[in-house]
């Protein structure tokens, strides 16, 4: 008897409903950078703005790299739904700190999404993955680098204006190439 | 109709029974007094929302609106209105066929080599 389910996707269920997941957690970035974009446009923090808005986008593309990978493999991919997307922040260190936990908990998702893949034996999954495991490493780096500026510089008197400047200056560089 | 000799049984309960045609590749779903075609993605679609049917709520909500879940499968000419006795039937149904189709998957990578056999 043919095997009708494996001639449509190579994807088990529980796999294509877990990058389907991941996906939303993607989307659910996306949206939370672009919050905190507007949220720094308004307290005035002209290049922190523009930092999260680069965040944004970079989310995005990580989630149509999910979304591609499913719809490529036959799979069903799911347009998610967005929703609980925090608009309001206590305070400019506060966006850094909510920036930071939202990258850590993204790795602990490809972490576990990993796992999964190997106990299911999908390696073709597990090594797609490789390359977002990565890029976690250089989204939390960011992130924490941001957030140091913050004791480095400090808040007072106009720290708070170069630390906005100095978040552009950030960059990942782990040492390989030159 | 397909002929029978394209049409495997998957599954079968007291009340309805599930078919596989290697012929249009998909699957037959024998239930509730009808018979009808589903594509590989529409069957796990539809298992998916049976299984997802409330059933606890459907128990305790004393409207009648909640007495009976209507369900209209994508793609099908199907629609099911099901008393709650036969949404447990359906996801016995549909949970059993799945479990045979996966069964099948597995025994074709154990199994199945066009280079020797
Ligand atoms: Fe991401
Ligand atoms: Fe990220």
């Amino acid at each position: 008897m043919k095997d009708l389910l494996r001639m449509r996707t190579s994807l088990s269920e529980e796999i294509e409903t877990l990058l389907n997941e991941q996906i939303k957690v993607e989307a659910h970035s996306s949206a939370t950078y672009l919050a905190m974009s507007s949220w720094c446009n308004r307290q005035g923090f002209d290049v922190s703005a523009d930092y999260f808005m680069k965040q944004s986008h970079e989310e995005r593309e990580h989630m149509l790299k999910l979304f591609n990978y499913v719809s490529d493999l036959g799979g069903h991919a799911i347009s998610p739904e967005v929703v609980n997307i925090p608009q309001e922040y206590d305070s400019f260190r506060d966006v850094f700190e909510k920036a930071l936990q939202q990258e850590i908990f993204v790795t602990q998702q490809f972490n576990r999404l990993a796992d999964h893949c190997m106990k299911a034996k999908d390696f073709v999954t597990f090594n797609f993955l490789q390359w977002f495991l990565q890029e976690q490493v250089e989204e939390e780096y960011v992130a924490r680098r941001a957030l140091e500026l913050f004791d480095v510089i400090g808040e007072e008197g106009t720290g708070r204006y170069e630390i906005d400047k100095a978040i552009r200056k950030i960059s990942y560089d782990n040492g390989g190439d030159e | 109709m397909p002929t029978p000799t394209n049409l495997h049984e998957l599954f079968r309960t007291a009340f309805g029974a599930v078919y596989q045609c290697n012929r249009y590749n998909c699957y037959f779903v024998e239930f509730a007094g009808g018979i009808s075609p589903f594509k590989v993605a529409d069957f796990l679609d539809l298992k998916q929302h049976v299984d997802a049917i409330n059933v606890a709520e459907m128990a305790k909500n004393p409207a009648r609106a909640a007495d009976v879940y209507v369900l209209m499968p994508n793609r099908s000419e199907r629609c099911f209105v099901l008393t709650l006795t036969e949404v447990l039937r359906f996801q016995e149904l549909l949970q059993g066929a799945k479990a045979m189709m996966a069964l099948n998957s597995i025994l074709h990578e154990c199994l199945y080599s066009p280079a020797y056999c």
